[in-house]
């Protein structure tokens, strides 16, 4: 498969059976240089490796006393094993013995919708640490490149990581094969890389919100003189042929079939219009028109059930979205502080400047004070009536 | 403890035994919260049966609340809405379950967490509450209600009750509205809602919330909440049972299928 080649995955199949396993469980998507002499060295995880001592021991108790970790060794028949056995033994449950340094747990509100104009993704800014606000403007949404964006949720670290390394793939792609990956191939890229990860603690879960149609589209869309933002579906494509079948002229037809294999073929299902991609680091892969991820998600998904529709104007779905994260916000302790917007329509992506909720917070505690003042007003007039 | 000693509890229990819980008097001053409706056998010990059971690795008793209920305060009264899902576990046990038991005419409670306990416990805080108006010829207010149950939460507190539930009453005070837990926790407030949908029920009427809607408004943000809930949320559904708290007592406003309120709501998505 052209994408597996892309990855070198088959190369990352074969050095599990080389490498080494030891109790440090993100081993197996390294490659051990000493063992690459048959490789291509155009392989997709290239590393530096430092000194084995160091891999033996897990990072969290980098440069710590020794007699805690043969203690540990000892605790756990796992890692005894682990070092015992080679080739057969999975890294991954390694990790297992491997005790967390406090509990890990990923706070946030992100969101991404598609409508008629494009997708909308929103995200809040508080980076949190198991109870400290350790950034509170952090940047949660990445883009990837000019029509793709990515929400980020999890481990801030390790998203920021992959969301390098998806970028990194999409460019190399792009320069290897002249047009732009599209979002769904973006999003199973992202998925197996993440796949050899499965069952250690690495935690990203990422919204992909992209415009597909890359250059090719954009002349065709010349030709047909189709409207901006219109999604192409197969069967739009064989009613569009009927049609211009029926009541082209004769000059539009002939570059129609110039164009040839390109343009209306089935085969090559060339889609253009938003897309929206959910990637989770346990495996799922899911494409929808609404997702919301993070600890705050509950309170966003309700506003957004409510609300998002696909012939909302681009300012009704950001005040939507910036509605739902300011909710989220609001009863979630893990989400706070401002609420970024980007929208991404045929022309790429913009940002909308950074909104700080706290002026939400305040102008929305001024309207209640003022409706509770009516009311006791209203209550008096009464009253005195 | 002076309060011990002014009300006489330790000459009771000194003169007449352990037969206490049965004479009238001892609950006519503790309102039944010193004597146990249950007496736990010596030697077992539930909370710490429990805390083995809960530790990591260990297995691991999940009390999930799976449902949701909400009710909120505003202009006009007290709104309380519930739906109508009983699941143990993944299997669904009933889609038309009443989650809201009605004390008295001006007093209801709704049920969330495990439903045995919080039917036991609920018409036990209506015998209670009969008994109060019995013998003090007033109603018992909101507050101390929903501080009896709050008690009778306190005095198994650990042994694994799971109960989450919002009293809602009008007395002298006007409105009230409390939650109380099996925790012991009793929390008066303006809006609340608990139950494992209780988050989608938030984001809806925290959006929606106005201190002077109209009782339209107040019943359509009602079903709304329930009705986004059950959506998301696979352990709420069945149907939206409203309650409206009037001054004069509660009424009951709807009981509407969440599958056509959803399909309404949704004409205009994807």
């Amino acid at each position: 498969m052209a994408l597996q080649d892309l990855c070198n995955y088959h190369d990352i199949l074969v050095d599990d059976a080389t490498s080494e396993s030891a109790p440090f469980g993100k081993r197996i998507g390294f490659k051990n240089m000493s063992g690459l002499t048959l490789r291509n060295s155009t392989s997709l995880f290239k590393f530096y490796i430092p000194a084995p001592e160091y891999l033996e021991g897990s990072p969290i108790q980098f440069g710590q006393v020794s007699t805690i970790q043969s203690s540990k060794d000892i605790l756990h028949p796992d890692s005894i094993l682990q070092s015992l056995s080679s080739l057969t033994a999975p890294p991954l449950a390694s990790s297992q013995s491997v005790p967390l340094p406090f509990p890990m747990s990923h706070g946030t509100t992100t969101l991404a919708f598609m409508f008629q104009g494009g997708v909308l993704a929103a995200a809040d800014t508080r980076s949190s640490c198991s109870g400290l606000v350790a950034c509170p403007a952090a940047q949660k949404i990445l883009p990837i490149h000019s029509h793709l964006v990515s929400t980020t949720s999890g481990t801030s670290a390790d998203c920021a990581l992959w969301k390098r390394i998806l970028a990194r793939e999409l460019r190399l792609y792009q320069l290897r094969h002249g047009r732009r990956l599209s979002t769904g191939g973006a999003a199973k890229l992202l998925s197996h890389m993440l796949h050899p990860f499965k069952g250690t603690k690495l935690c990203v879960a990422a919204t992909l919100c992209g415009w597909d149609g890359g250059e090719v589209e954009e002349c065709r869309d010349q030709d047909f003189d189709l409207k901006d933002c219109r999604e192409v579906t197969k069967s739009q494509v064989r009613s569009l042929e009927k049609s211009l079948d029926a009541s082209l002229d004769k000059a539009q037809r002939a570059s129609l079939e110039a164009d040839g294999q390109l343009s209306l073929t089935r085969k090559k299902q060339s889609f253009s219009g938003p897309r929206l991609f959910y990637v989770c680091s346990d495996g799922t892969r899911l494409q929808g028109s609404l997702f919301s991820v993070g600890s705050g998600s509950p309170y966003a998904y309700s506003i957004l059930d409510q609300g998002v529709e696909w012939k909302l104007t681009v300012d009704e779905a950001i005040s939507i979205a910036r509605e739902a994260v300011y909710r989220a916000t609001h009863r979630d302790a893990y989400s706070g502080n401002f609420v970024d917007i980007y929208h991404i329509s045929s022309k790429g992506w913009t940002r909308r400047s950074r909104e700080d909720l706290k002026e939400e917070y305040y102008r929305e505690k001024e309207k209640r004070t003022k409706e509770k003042r009516d009311v006791a007003g209203l209550d008096s007039v009464c009253a005195e009536k | 403890m002076a309060l011990f000693e002014v009300s006489g509890f330790r000459s009771y229990s000194e003169v007449r035994g352990r037969q206490t819980h049965l004479a009238d008097r001892t609950n006519h001053y503790n309102f039944g919260t010193k004597t146990q409706e249950f007496a736990v056998p010596v030697g077992v010990d539930p909370s710490g049966f429990l805390k083995t059971c809960n530790h990591d690795g260990g297995v691991c008793i999940d009390m999930n609340h799976g449902t949701t209920t909400l009710a909120f305060k505003f202009r006009h009264g007290v709104i309380v809405a519930v739906d109508s899902r009983a699941s143990a576990g993944r299997y669904l046990a009933s889609n038309d379950v009443n989650k809201v038991i009605e004390i008295n005419p001006y007093l209801l409670g709704t049920m969330s967490g495990s439903a045995a306990d919080c039917q036991y416990w609920e018409r036990l805080l209506a015998k209670e509450c009969r008994l109060y108006r019995l013998r003090n010829n007033h109603r018992i207010s909101v507050a101390a209600a929903s501080k009896l149950l709050c008690n009778m939460m306190l005095g198994y507190r650990g042994m694994g009750l799971s109960v989450g539930s919002m009293i809602c009453g009008w007395d002298k005070q006007g409105p009230g509205l409390y939650y109380v837990d099996d925790n012991g926790t009793r929390l008066s407030g303006r809006m609340f809602s608990t139950g494992c949908g209780n988050g989608y029920a938030y984001g809806v009427i925290d959006s929606g919330y106005r201190e002077d809607m109209t009782v339209e408004e107040a019943y359509e943000l009602g079903r709304r909440g329930i009705a986004h809930a059950t959506h998301r949320d696979a352990y709420s559904g069945g149907v939206v049972n409203m309650y409206h708290m009037q001054e004069d007592g509660w009424i009951k406003v709807c009981k509407e299928d969440v599958s056509e309120l959803i399909h309404r709501y949704r004409k205009g998505m994807f």
